[in-house]
Protein backbone atom coordinates (compact mmCIF):
# COMPACT_ATOMS: atom_id res chain seq x y z
CA UNK A 1 0.00 0.00 0.00
CA UNK A 2 2.65 2.02 1.29
CA UNK A 3 4.96 1.50 -1.68
CA UNK A 4 2.17 1.86 -4.09
CA UNK A 5 1.54 5.61 -2.81
CA UNK A 6 5.31 6.63 -2.90
CA UNK A 7 5.40 5.14 -6.59
CA UNK A 8 2.55 6.86 -7.85
CA UNK A 9 3.52 10.04 -5.87
CA UNK A 10 6.63 10.20 -8.21
CA UNK A 11 4.74 9.63 -11.72
CA UNK A 12 1.99 12.13 -11.14
CA UNK A 13 2.34 15.93 -9.92
CA UNK A 14 1.01 16.71 -6.10
CA UNK A 15 -1.22 19.14 -4.87
CA UNK A 16 0.29 21.04 -1.99
CA UNK A 17 0.47 23.67 0.30
CA UNK A 18 3.51 25.68 1.61
CA UNK A 19 4.04 26.14 4.69
CA UNK A 20 7.05 27.99 7.00
CA UNK A 21 10.16 26.95 6.90
CA UNK A 22 13.65 27.73 8.11
CA UNK A 23 15.40 26.35 4.99
CA UNK A 24 16.53 29.02 2.29
CA UNK A 25 16.85 27.85 -0.92
CA UNK A 26 13.93 25.41 -0.75
CA UNK A 27 9.98 24.91 -0.35
CA UNK A 28 8.18 23.14 2.22
CA UNK A 29 5.02 21.81 1.11
CA UNK A 30 2.66 19.94 2.75
CA UNK A 31 0.45 17.33 0.71
CA UNK A 32 -2.96 16.37 2.57
CA UNK A 33 -4.19 12.40 2.13
CA UNK A 34 -6.79 10.60 3.38
CA UNK A 35 -5.35 6.99 4.53
CA UNK A 36 -7.81 4.30 5.38
CA UNK A 37 -7.80 2.44 8.70
CA UNK A 38 -8.66 -1.23 8.01
CA UNK A 39 -10.10 -2.02 11.48
CA UNK A 40 -12.21 0.94 11.39
CA UNK A 41 -12.83 1.33 7.94
CA UNK A 42 -12.50 4.95 8.16
CA UNK A 43 -10.43 7.61 6.48
CA UNK A 44 -7.86 9.29 8.91
CA UNK A 45 -6.43 12.66 7.27
CA UNK A 46 -2.80 11.75 6.79
CA UNK A 47 0.11 14.49 6.10
CA UNK A 48 3.15 14.25 4.05
CA UNK A 49 5.82 17.12 3.52
CA UNK A 50 7.81 17.80 0.85
CA UNK A 51 10.79 19.81 0.14
CA UNK A 52 11.07 21.64 -2.86
CA UNK A 53 13.65 23.21 -4.90
CA UNK A 54 12.15 26.82 -5.58
CA UNK A 55 15.01 28.61 -7.20
CA UNK A 56 13.01 31.41 -8.28
CA UNK A 57 10.91 31.41 -4.90
CA UNK A 58 7.86 31.58 -6.51
CA UNK A 59 5.83 30.47 -3.82
CA UNK A 60 5.14 32.37 -0.48
CA UNK A 61 3.88 30.48 2.96
CA UNK A 62 0.52 29.30 2.34
CA UNK A 63 0.06 29.19 -0.99
CA UNK A 64 -1.53 26.41 -3.21
CA UNK A 65 1.29 24.90 -5.53
CA UNK A 66 1.63 21.63 -7.72
CA UNK A 67 4.80 19.94 -7.67
CA UNK A 68 6.37 16.98 -9.61
CA UNK A 69 9.57 14.70 -7.89
CA UNK A 70 12.73 15.84 -9.98
CA UNK A 71 14.58 12.97 -11.74
CA UNK A 72 17.63 12.91 -9.42
CA UNK A 73 17.45 13.91 -6.04
CA UNK A 74 18.66 17.22 -5.56
CA UNK A 75 20.03 16.85 -1.77
CA UNK A 76 19.05 14.56 1.12
CA UNK A 77 16.17 16.78 1.36
CA UNK A 78 14.79 17.76 -1.61
CA UNK A 79 13.13 15.49 -4.04
CA UNK A 80 10.76 17.65 -5.87
CA UNK A 81 10.28 20.95 -7.65
CA UNK A 82 8.20 23.46 -7.65
CA UNK A 83 5.90 23.64 -11.17
CA UNK A 84 3.42 26.41 -10.93
CA UNK A 85 1.30 28.16 -8.01
CA UNK A 86 -2.26 27.55 -8.54
CA UNK A 87 -3.88 29.99 -5.81
CA UNK A 88 -1.78 32.28 -4.30
CA UNK A 89 -2.95 32.70 -0.61
CA UNK A 90 -5.31 35.48 0.45
CA UNK A 91 -5.58 36.38 -3.01
CA UNK A 92 -8.72 35.00 -4.27
CA UNK A 93 -10.47 34.35 -7.45
CA UNK A 94 -14.09 33.94 -8.18
CA UNK A 95 -13.61 30.75 -10.93
CA UNK A 96 -16.97 31.49 -12.73
CA UNK A 97 -16.76 35.50 -13.18
CA UNK A 98 -12.81 36.20 -12.51
CA UNK A 99 -12.93 38.70 -10.35
CA UNK A 100 -11.17 38.88 -7.27
CA UNK A 101 -13.01 38.20 -4.17
CA UNK A 102 -12.45 38.80 -0.14
CA UNK A 103 -14.68 36.51 2.07
CA UNK A 104 -17.75 35.74 0.59
CA UNK A 105 -17.97 39.20 -1.19
CA UNK A 106 -16.36 40.76 -4.44
CA UNK A 107 -14.34 43.07 -4.07
CA UNK A 108 -15.71 45.58 -6.63
CA UNK A 109 -19.05 45.29 -4.69
CA UNK A 110 -17.36 46.22 -1.31
CA UNK A 111 -15.75 49.49 -3.03
CA UNK A 112 -19.54 50.41 -4.54
CA UNK A 113 -20.72 50.45 -1.10
CA UNK A 114 -18.16 52.63 0.37
CA UNK A 115 -19.00 55.06 -2.37
CA UNK A 116 -22.58 55.34 -1.74
CA UNK A 117 -21.66 55.21 1.75
CA UNK A 118 -19.07 58.27 1.04
CA UNK A 119 -15.35 56.90 0.73
CA UNK A 120 -13.35 58.00 2.91
CA UNK A 121 -9.52 58.70 2.15
CA UNK A 122 -8.60 56.04 5.03
CA UNK A 123 -10.08 53.15 3.46
CA UNK A 124 -8.03 50.71 1.75
CA UNK A 125 -7.10 50.80 -2.50
CA UNK A 126 -6.87 47.48 -3.84
CA UNK A 127 -5.49 49.39 -6.94
CA UNK A 128 -2.30 51.02 -5.09
CA UNK A 129 -1.50 48.25 -2.54
CA UNK A 130 1.83 47.03 -3.03
CA UNK A 131 1.50 43.38 -3.76
CA UNK A 132 2.30 40.77 -1.10
CA UNK A 133 5.70 40.54 0.84
CA UNK A 134 5.98 44.16 1.29
CA UNK A 135 5.98 43.78 5.18
CA UNK A 136 7.62 40.21 5.19
CA UNK A 137 10.20 40.24 8.34
CA UNK A 138 9.34 43.78 9.44
CA UNK A 139 5.57 43.07 10.92
CA UNK A 140 4.63 40.11 9.24
CA UNK A 141 6.29 37.29 11.01
CA UNK A 142 5.00 33.83 9.14
CA UNK A 143 7.01 33.24 6.44
CA UNK A 144 9.73 31.02 9.31
CA UNK A 145 7.63 29.01 11.76
CA UNK A 146 7.75 30.31 15.45
CA UNK A 147 8.76 28.85 18.49
CA UNK A 148 9.23 29.50 22.41
CA UNK A 149 12.12 31.67 23.05
CA UNK A 150 14.99 29.22 25.01
CA UNK A 151 17.62 31.47 26.03
CA UNK A 152 18.73 35.08 25.81
CA UNK A 153 20.70 35.54 22.87
CA UNK A 154 22.25 39.02 21.83
CA UNK A 155 20.72 38.96 18.41
CA UNK A 156 16.89 39.05 19.67
CA UNK A 157 14.86 36.55 17.34
CA UNK A 158 11.33 37.73 16.16
CA UNK A 159 10.50 34.70 15.46
CA UNK A 160 10.90 33.56 19.33
CA UNK A 161 7.79 34.41 21.06
CA UNK B 1 32.30 6.40 52.32
CA UNK B 2 34.90 6.40 50.05
CA UNK B 3 32.27 4.69 47.40
CA UNK B 4 29.92 7.15 47.86
CA UNK B 5 32.49 10.02 47.51
CA UNK B 6 33.31 8.06 43.99
CA UNK B 7 29.38 8.29 43.23
CA UNK B 8 28.94 11.61 43.74
CA UNK B 9 32.53 12.91 41.70
CA UNK B 10 31.29 10.27 38.79
CA UNK B 11 27.96 11.16 38.49
CA UNK B 12 26.98 14.21 36.29
CA UNK B 13 24.35 15.18 33.63
CA UNK B 14 26.85 14.73 30.64
CA UNK B 15 25.58 17.56 28.45
CA UNK B 16 26.02 19.87 31.31
CA UNK B 17 29.41 19.40 31.62
CA UNK B 18 31.10 17.90 28.43
CA UNK B 19 29.95 20.76 26.27
CA UNK B 20 30.44 24.34 26.72
CA UNK B 21 27.08 26.46 26.46
CA UNK B 22 25.55 28.46 29.10
CA UNK B 23 21.76 28.65 29.24
CA UNK B 24 20.39 31.53 30.47
CA UNK B 25 16.60 31.80 31.04
CA UNK B 26 14.10 34.18 29.20
CA UNK B 27 12.61 36.29 31.99
CA UNK B 28 9.21 36.13 32.19
CA UNK B 29 7.50 38.54 30.18
CA UNK B 30 3.34 38.58 31.19
CA UNK B 31 1.34 38.03 27.84
CA UNK B 32 -0.93 42.04 27.94
CA UNK B 33 2.54 43.52 27.45
CA UNK B 34 3.41 45.24 23.89
CA UNK B 35 6.09 43.13 23.26
CA UNK B 36 4.05 40.07 23.31
CA UNK B 37 0.75 41.20 21.87
CA UNK B 38 2.59 42.62 19.17
CA UNK B 39 2.09 46.39 19.34
CA UNK B 40 4.93 48.28 18.43
CA UNK B 41 2.98 52.00 19.81
CA UNK B 42 1.42 53.46 23.13
CA UNK B 43 -1.50 55.13 23.26
CA UNK B 44 -2.48 57.96 20.47
CA UNK B 45 -0.83 61.38 21.43
CA UNK B 46 -4.63 62.70 22.93
CA UNK B 47 -4.41 65.86 24.41
CA UNK B 48 -6.04 66.20 28.14
CA UNK B 49 -7.57 69.36 26.67
CA UNK B 50 -9.62 67.63 23.87
CA UNK B 51 -12.86 67.73 24.15
CA UNK B 52 -15.20 64.88 24.92
CA UNK B 53 -16.67 62.27 21.90
CA UNK B 54 -20.12 64.08 22.06
CA UNK B 55 -19.72 67.46 23.57
CA UNK B 56 -17.43 68.09 20.44
CA UNK B 57 -20.50 68.31 18.13
CA UNK B 58 -22.46 70.56 19.93
CA UNK B 59 -22.78 74.18 18.72
CA UNK B 60 -22.95 75.83 21.68
CA UNK B 61 -19.26 74.67 23.27
CA UNK B 62 -17.20 75.97 20.08
CA UNK B 63 -17.58 79.96 21.52
CA UNK B 64 -17.85 79.09 25.11
CA UNK B 65 -15.25 80.23 27.77
CA UNK B 66 -12.53 78.51 28.53
CA UNK B 67 -13.59 77.34 31.73
CA UNK B 68 -16.97 75.45 29.95
CA UNK B 69 -14.20 73.76 27.81
CA UNK B 70 -12.10 72.58 30.67
CA UNK B 71 -15.21 71.28 32.05
CA UNK B 72 -15.93 68.96 29.03
CA UNK B 73 -12.47 68.37 28.16
CA UNK B 74 -11.00 64.25 28.70
CA UNK B 75 -8.83 65.64 31.16
CA UNK B 76 -11.87 66.79 33.42
CA UNK B 77 -14.42 64.64 32.05
CA UNK B 78 -12.23 61.00 33.08
CA UNK B 79 -10.57 58.25 31.34
CA UNK B 80 -13.20 57.00 30.57
CA UNK B 81 -14.28 59.34 28.06
CA UNK B 82 -10.71 59.69 27.16
CA UNK B 83 -10.66 56.04 25.94
CA UNK B 84 -13.35 56.36 23.69
CA UNK B 85 -11.47 58.89 21.92
CA UNK B 86 -8.30 56.15 21.55
CA UNK B 87 -10.47 53.90 20.02
CA UNK B 88 -11.90 56.50 17.99
CA UNK B 89 -8.49 57.68 16.47
CA UNK B 90 -7.40 53.66 15.79
CA UNK B 91 -10.91 53.60 13.92
CA UNK B 92 -10.58 56.36 12.12
CA UNK B 93 -7.26 55.34 10.77
CA UNK B 94 -8.69 52.53 8.53
CA UNK B 95 -12.33 53.23 7.91
CA UNK B 96 -14.03 52.59 4.98
CA UNK B 97 -16.90 55.15 5.25
CA UNK B 98 -19.00 57.21 7.85
CA UNK B 99 -20.57 54.61 8.82
CA UNK B 100 -18.20 51.67 8.80
CA UNK B 101 -18.67 49.55 12.03
CA UNK B 102 -18.40 46.10 11.44
CA UNK B 103 -15.56 45.54 8.50
CA UNK B 104 -12.95 43.45 9.80
CA UNK B 105 -10.32 46.07 9.62
CA UNK B 106 -12.47 49.05 12.03
CA UNK B 107 -13.19 45.62 14.26
CA UNK B 108 -9.27 45.46 14.45
CA UNK B 109 -8.76 49.03 15.09
CA UNK B 110 -11.20 48.99 17.53
CA UNK B 111 -9.72 46.22 19.96
CA UNK B 112 -6.40 47.63 19.28
CA UNK B 113 -7.60 50.82 20.73
CA UNK B 114 -8.95 48.81 24.06
CA UNK B 115 -5.66 46.71 23.81
CA UNK B 116 -3.77 49.93 23.75
CA UNK B 117 -5.86 51.76 26.57
CA UNK B 118 -5.96 48.16 28.61
CA UNK B 119 -2.09 47.92 28.54
CA UNK B 120 -1.24 51.32 29.84
CA UNK B 121 -3.88 50.95 32.97
CA UNK B 122 -2.42 47.45 33.17
CA UNK B 123 1.18 49.00 33.94
CA UNK B 124 -0.70 51.06 36.88
CA UNK B 125 -2.26 48.36 38.55
CA UNK B 126 -0.20 44.98 37.66
CA UNK B 127 -2.30 42.97 40.10
CA UNK B 128 -5.53 43.59 38.78
CA UNK B 129 -6.55 40.17 37.59
CA UNK B 130 -9.78 40.87 36.11
CA UNK B 131 -8.46 43.77 33.67
CA UNK B 132 -5.76 41.06 32.78
CA UNK B 133 -7.82 38.54 31.48
CA UNK B 134 -10.07 41.76 29.55
CA UNK B 135 -6.38 42.69 27.91
CA UNK B 136 -5.97 38.72 27.47
CA UNK B 137 -9.55 38.22 25.50
CA UNK B 138 -9.19 41.09 23.09
CA UNK B 139 -5.75 40.47 22.08
CA UNK B 140 -6.56 36.99 21.50
CA UNK B 141 -9.63 37.63 19.96
CA UNK B 142 -7.67 40.30 17.81
CA UNK B 143 -5.18 37.66 16.62
CA UNK B 144 -8.00 35.71 15.09
CA UNK B 145 -9.16 38.71 13.23
CA UNK B 146 -5.74 39.02 11.89
CA UNK B 147 -5.00 35.28 11.12
CA UNK B 148 -8.73 35.32 9.30
CA UNK B 149 -8.13 38.79 7.29
CA UNK B 150 -4.73 37.03 6.32
CA UNK B 151 -6.56 34.32 5.15
CA UNK B 152 -8.92 35.70 2.62
CA UNK B 153 -6.81 39.21 2.14
CA UNK B 154 -3.13 39.01 2.27
CA UNK B 155 -3.29 42.64 0.97
CA UNK B 156 -5.44 44.18 2.99
CA UNK B 157 -3.63 42.19 5.87
CA UNK B 158 -0.35 43.65 5.53
CA UNK B 159 -2.00 47.36 5.07
CA UNK B 160 -3.52 47.15 8.00
CA UNK B 161 -0.16 46.02 10.27
CA UNK B 162 1.13 49.05 8.84
CA UNK B 163 -1.74 51.36 9.39
CA UNK B 164 -2.25 50.17 13.10
CA UNK B 165 1.54 49.49 13.82
CA UNK B 166 1.24 45.79 14.89
CA UNK B 167 3.45 42.95 14.36
CA UNK B 168 1.82 39.77 13.49
CA UNK B 169 3.38 36.22 14.38
CA UNK B 170 1.79 32.76 13.44
CA UNK B 171 1.15 30.05 16.56
CA UNK B 172 4.02 28.55 17.33
CA UNK B 173 3.43 24.50 17.00
CA UNK B 174 3.03 23.89 20.14
CA UNK B 175 3.01 25.65 23.26
CA UNK B 176 4.51 23.80 26.55
CA UNK B 177 6.08 25.18 29.60
CA UNK B 178 10.18 25.56 28.31
CA UNK B 179 12.30 23.02 30.25
CA UNK B 180 15.71 23.24 30.89
CA UNK B 181 16.48 19.90 29.08
CA UNK B 182 15.04 20.90 25.79
CA UNK B 183 16.77 24.33 25.64
CA UNK B 184 19.93 22.80 26.72
CA UNK B 185 19.34 20.09 23.82
CA UNK B 186 18.64 22.93 21.38
CA UNK B 187 21.74 25.06 22.53
CA UNK B 188 24.27 21.46 21.96
CA UNK B 189 22.83 21.17 18.79
CA UNK B 190 23.66 24.70 17.35
CA UNK B 191 27.19 24.32 18.93
CA UNK B 192 27.69 21.34 17.03
CA UNK B 193 26.18 23.31 14.46
CA UNK B 194 28.86 25.88 14.34
CA UNK B 195 31.62 23.43 15.27
CA UNK B 196 30.63 21.65 12.24
CA UNK B 197 29.66 24.49 9.88
CA UNK B 198 33.36 25.86 11.17
CA UNK B 199 35.15 22.88 10.39
CA UNK B 200 33.30 22.97 6.70
CA UNK B 201 34.38 25.96 6.15
CA UNK B 202 38.22 25.89 7.11
CA UNK B 203 38.78 23.15 4.82
CA UNK B 204 36.74 24.88 1.89
CA UNK B 205 39.49 27.55 2.44
CA UNK B 206 42.36 25.24 2.82
CA UNK B 207 40.87 23.59 -0.88
CA UNK B 208 40.57 27.28 -2.26
CA UNK B 209 43.87 28.39 -1.55
CA UNK B 210 45.65 25.21 -3.21
CA UNK B 211 43.65 26.06 -6.62
CA UNK B 212 46.19 29.31 -7.25
CA UNK B 213 49.21 27.02 -7.01
CA UNK B 214 47.67 24.25 -8.98
CA UNK B 215 46.35 26.62 -12.03
CA UNK B 216 49.33 27.79 -12.30
CA UNK B 217 51.10 24.68 -12.69
CA UNK B 218 48.08 23.27 -14.90
CA UNK B 219 48.44 26.71 -17.23
CA UNK B 220 52.59 25.72 -17.87
CA UNK B 221 52.09 21.95 -18.15
CA UNK B 222 49.04 22.89 -21.47
CA UNK B 223 51.12 25.64 -22.97
CA UNK B 224 54.83 23.08 -22.65
CA UNK B 225 52.23 20.50 -24.05
CA UNK B 226 51.32 21.99 -26.72
CA UNK B 227 54.43 23.91 -27.87
CA UNK B 228 56.11 20.29 -28.41
CA UNK B 229 53.46 19.15 -30.24
CA UNK B 230 53.46 21.78 -32.55
CA UNK B 231 57.49 21.54 -32.54
CA UNK B 232 57.46 17.68 -33.19
CA UNK B 233 54.36 18.25 -35.80
CA UNK B 234 52.02 15.91 -33.78
CA UNK B 235 48.00 15.86 -33.66
CA UNK B 236 47.90 18.87 -31.69
CA UNK B 237 45.24 17.93 -28.57
CA UNK B 238 45.45 20.93 -26.63
CA UNK B 239 43.54 23.79 -28.33
CA UNK B 240 43.96 27.33 -27.30
CA UNK B 241 40.19 27.34 -25.60
CA UNK B 242 41.49 25.03 -22.99
CA UNK B 243 44.45 27.69 -22.26
CA UNK B 244 42.11 30.36 -22.26
CA UNK B 245 39.72 28.70 -19.95
CA UNK B 246 42.29 27.71 -17.48
CA UNK B 247 43.81 31.85 -17.87
CA UNK B 248 40.44 32.82 -16.66
CA UNK B 249 40.28 30.67 -14.00
CA UNK B 250 42.98 32.03 -12.69
CA UNK B 251 42.46 35.29 -12.71
CA UNK B 252 39.12 34.72 -10.92
CA UNK B 253 41.04 33.07 -8.47
CA UNK B 254 43.99 35.84 -7.63
CA UNK B 255 40.64 38.58 -7.76
CA UNK B 256 38.82 36.24 -5.13
CA UNK B 257 42.31 35.63 -3.19
CA UNK B 258 42.91 39.43 -2.99
CA UNK B 259 39.86 40.27 -1.49
CA UNK B 260 39.86 37.03 1.04
CA UNK B 261 43.31 38.40 2.35
CA UNK B 262 42.11 41.98 2.48
CA UNK B 263 39.37 40.70 4.73
CA UNK B 264 41.77 38.70 7.09
CA UNK B 265 44.11 41.99 7.48
CA UNK B 266 40.71 43.84 8.39
CA UNK B 267 39.62 41.23 11.05
CA UNK B 268 43.40 40.95 12.48
CA UNK B 269 43.74 44.77 12.64
CA UNK B 270 40.07 44.69 14.61
CA UNK B 271 41.31 42.78 16.65
CA UNK B 272 44.82 44.17 17.63
CA UNK B 273 42.76 47.67 18.32
CA UNK B 274 40.67 46.29 20.55
CA UNK B 275 43.79 44.64 22.14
Amino acid sequence: MARNVVETARKFLLLGQCVPTVKQNAAKIRVKRLELDENLLMYFRKDEFYYCHDPQKVCKTGDIVLIQSLPQKLTKLITHEVKEVVYPFGDITDPITGKKVAKERYREDMDRQAEIYGKLPSSFDYDKAPSRGWQDGKKDFTSKPTYTKFHVFDENDPYAI
Amino acid sequence: MLRRLACTVVQSRGIKHTVNVKWVRPDYVPSYKPEKSGDLEGLPPIPESALGKDYALSEEIKDASEAVKKIFSVGHLGRKEYNVLVKKEMMDRVKRHQYDQGSAETKIAYLTGQIRYLQDTMDKFPRNKRMKQLVQERIDRRKKLLKYLRQYDYKKFEWILEKLNIEYKAHPDSFHKLSRKESLKRLTEMHCDDIRNKKLADYRSLLESQQGPFLKQKLEALKFIRNEQQELQLQVTVTEQDIQKVEKLLADWTIKDEIKQQAQKKKKSILLDSD
